[in-house]
């Protein structure tokens, strides 16, 4: 059967080819996949999952070429920088599009430098609290927070990236205060609500699951504007009485800006195709992310909308 | 059903003739990258890890987990008979190795690290089947706090692994410790001493820093010699190793392989601590520790054995909790995730064939690497009789892609040039290389985990004594700096005396 769906797809892959020819003669060489994080991470599975679809679709072979380095700017930079001719193509998140630019220096501008393509994946950051505590929901969790100011610590993959911004957006919309305690990225960050050591964190769905199973921290609510399929008991923030309160980890395919239009709508329509993959979204489920699409348009608007959220959080931390 | 009993079935998993080609052809894979200088696991294991697709998970992980083992083995004969350690774990290994093969005892060295790596992963294999989840409940007991004083230990061992003076070492330490400050400082984000080049936001690389001290600087300092060979300073005495000296380094290799148990399970620079630890512990233990640096046999046995050991019950962690305790693991659960397995505390129960089928492939990959190593000591010992015109260019060359290929950039084989004149200018001055990587490998994680213990102590710093396993650390390494210090501080008495 296997082989069977493996001979069609080189088939239907031969056939596109040929159509592709008709378009113009991309892609006659190998495709970059640039993942700005080291092999093994998150990312890498999502960017790896791409590439593994890209190859039978594209018909060329698309490699991955990890480039690590600064939260993910480094290889997002070397993306923007590159020659936009549809080879070099990017697995981007949202921290090196939609916070780093706002919150540091980087060298590139999100929409100016990049075009999007398609959100491939997304992720909800899950709110895990360590079991020793009293506290079952986000409510509880608001009011234990105000009656014992910066006393919970939350753990984090390290200062400025998303799982210290999202707590850090719930610490300005509740008025509540905790403490930040950031570790060497999220595995190790989750490993200490098991352990104990520090009370809760915001942490993706990916680290979070399997210790939720096992009973080893306690899931209150997820961060994302919608439930998430892997643990639909948990409860959003926004519907817990934070309205508005909408932070997920996305992952995108974005190409260098000038990149022609004709390449960018073919990526397109093979990543559309790829979100109703059934072996996609069985990898993806693997890795607690859920496969989606999103055309070039919608894409920039989310871009653009979390970069107006994200400055906003940006200008409330510096007027303290 | 008791564990051996599961350790049977995970023998039948493993021992299927498609997962033993699985296992051989990581382990031998594993080898030769190991070989090759800078190339190390985390780079292969991305480039192989889409041929792995197409295997069930079990015979994907089972050939990754040769890989990374090979490439322990391997990397201790780069070391050996070259001096460049590919990894912060053969840095040790490299100090006695090395002055072995110069003095013609490569073959002895090559032997000793096989065996005592062979002996420690049987005992590493055993101890992941029989003690696994309770090892790795011991492991989450770590705290910051607790890592904070582990690294304080294993810099301590840093001062008596040097062979020179104590002053050298410590300054060598404090460079070290300053090099590894470079990068976003832990708390804030921010960058440090990175000069505003963000090829530096993440510090300097690892590989970058010892190629460039280690391996550059060996070139360098052999052309400097004009007729004079010194990588190879008498020819080979036989490759094997006499049944005496086997004996006398049996208990070195029983002591590393303890050592390497316990450290291998704890997340963050438990290996590298490890085999730092087993050098100074064997160095103390020695009647005569001046031997130490000029080709002690246990010098090689103990370090070598103990970071084999911690090679396998690195595992622990990851199989039993998901936690990754090097890039190499958190690679590992990548291709568990992507071939649809999400490593956790569920493992074990829901994939018992997986769990006990890698554990038994563990024994199994430990038997071929002897198989592979032990007749290939002659092979390498050959790679010395290439012509040193021929032979540094390769190095140099290999080197310089292997320090690429980790991170892709360029940036980083400038840096290993430049790091090759300063550790030439080390060498001229007669300062050691191997307690600056040390200073430069645990520093970050001192000072991360000290912040973090205070952030958590709301400040006090109590907090280091209070806990135990703290306490029983820092306890061992003040032992430890007292037996370096003493005889030292004796010696100036006498001194004094005789003015």
């Amino acid at each position: 059967m296997k082989i069977a769906s493996g001979i069609l797809t080189a088939v239907l892959s031969v056939a596109a080819c040929s159509a592709a020819f008709a378009q113009g003669d991309w892609p006659k060489k190998t495709i970059s996949l640039v993942v700005p994080y080291a092999p093994g991470g998150y990312t890498d599975s999502v960017g790896r999952i791409t590439a593994r679809y890209l190859e039978k679709a594209l018909g060329a072979k698309v490699i991955v070429e990890n480039r690590a380095g600064a939260g993910g700017i480094v290889g997002t930079q070397y993306v923007a920088k590159s020659a936009p001719d549809g080879y070099t193509l990017c697995v981007c998140s949202v921290g090196a599009v939609s916070v780093a630019p706002v919150a540091q220096k980087v060298q590139y501008h999100p929409l100016r430098d990049l075009s999007p393509i398609s959100i491939v994946s997304t992720i909800p950051q899950t709110v895990i609290v360590k079991k020793s505590l009293p506290i079952h929901s986000v409510d509880d969790l608001i009011k234990h927070a105000k009656a014992h100011p910066g006393a919970l610590k939350y753990g984090s993959s390290g200062a400025g990236g998303l799982m210290h911004y999202t707590v850090a957006l719930f610490q300005v919309r509740t008025g509540t205060k905790m403490t930040h305690v950031p570790f060497k990225g999220g595995a190790p960050a989750t490993a200490a609500v098991v352990s104990g050591e520090v009370d809760l964190s915001f942490t993706n769905m990916t680290d979070a699951l399997p210790q939720m199973e096992a009973g080893t921290v306690r899931g209150i609510a997820v961060t994302s504007s919608e439930r998430s399929p892997f643990a639909s008991k948990l409860p959003t923030i926004a519907e817990s009485g934070l309205p508005n309160y909408s932070a997920e980890s996305w992952n995108g395919i974005m190409a260098p800006a000038g990149t022609p239009d004709a390449i960018v709508q073919r990526i397109a329509t093979a990543l559309a195709a790829m979100a109703k993959d059934e072996d996609v979204k069985k990898a993806m489920a693997v890795a607690g992310a859920t496969a989606v699409s999103t055309t070039p348009d919608e894409y920039k608007k989310k871009i653009a909308q979390e970069l107006e959220q994200w400055s906003e959080l940006v200008k409330e931390f510096q007027k303290k | 059903m008791d564990a051996f009993t599961l350790l049977g079935q995970g023998f039948l998993v493993a021992g299927t003739p498609q997962n033993l080609l699985f296992c051989v052809i990581g382990a031998l894979c594993g080898t030769l990258i190991g070989v090759l200088p800078g190339l190390g696991p985390v780079a292969t294991i991305s480039l192989l890890l889409p041929a792995t697709y197409a295997l069930d998970p079990i015979g994907a992980i089972i050939m990754l987990a040769g890989i990374y083992y090979g490439a322990q083995y391997g990397g201790s004969t780069t070391a050996i008979l070259m001096n460049i350690p590919g990894e912060s774990t053969s840095v040790v290994t490299a100090i006695d190795g090395y002055r072995m093969a110069q003095q013609g005892r490569a073959g002895e060295a090559l032997a000793i690290a096989a065996i005592g790596s062979f002996i420690a992963g049987c005992v590493g294999s055993l101890v992941v089947a029989l003690a696994g989840p309770p090892l790795a409940r011991m492991a989450q007991k770590f705290e910051s706090a607790d890592y904070f004083s582990l690294m304080v230990l294993g810099l301590v061992s840093a001062v008596v692994l040097a062979n020179g003076s104590v002053f050298r070492a410590i300054a060598m330490i404090l460079l070290g410790l300053m090099l590894g400050l470079v990068g976003a400082d832990i708390n804030s984000g921010m960058p440090r001493m990175t000069f505003d080049l963000f090829q530096l936001s993440d510090g300097i690389s690892f590989i970058a820093l010892a190629m460039g001290l280690f391996g550059v600087t060996e070139v360098v300092s052999n052309l400097e010699s004009k007729s004079e060979r010194a990588l190879q300073v008498r020819p080979v005495r036989g490759l094997w190793l006499s049944l005496p000296v086997l004996l006398n380094a049996k208990f070195a290799i029983l002591r590393g392989t303890l050592t390497g148990i316990v450290f291998g399970i704890l997340p963050g620079g438990g290996a590298t601590v490890a085999s730092f630890s087993a050098y100074a512990l064997e160095k103390r233990l020695s009647d005569d520790p001046s031997r130490f640096g000029k080709g002690a046999i246990e010098g090689v046995a103990g370090p070598e054995a103990a970071n084999n050991a911690a090679a396998q019950t690195s595992f622990v962690p990851l199989l039993t909790m998901g936690i990754p305790t090097s890039a190499t693991m958190a690679l590992m659960i990548g291709a568990l995730t992507l071939h649809g397995i999400a490593p956790g505390p569920m493992v074990i129960s829901r994939q018992p064939d997986l769990f006990w089928g890698l554990i038994a492939s563990m024994f199994i990959g430990n038997v071929m690497l002897v198989i592979i190593n032990l007749p290939m000591i002659g092979l390498w010992i050959k790679l010395l009789q290439v012509p040193y015109r021929a032979l540094f260019l390769i190095i140099l060359v290999i080197s310089a892609i292997g320090v690429y290929s980790v991170n892709n950039a360029i940036f980083d084989v400038y840096l290993t040039a430049g790091f090759g004149v300063l550790g030439y200018v080390l060498r001229k001055l007669d300062c050691e290389p191997a307690p600056l990587l040390m200073g430069f490998v645990l520093g970050p994680a001192l000072e991360e985990n000290f912040r973090r213990s205070l952030i958590v102590a709301d400040g006090s710093f109590a907090v280091f004594v209070q806990r135990p396993i703290s306490l029983v650390l820092l306890l061992l390494a003040a032992a430890l700096l007292t037996s370096v210090a003493l005889p030292f501080i004796r010696r100036r008495r006498v001194e004094v005396f005789q003015e």
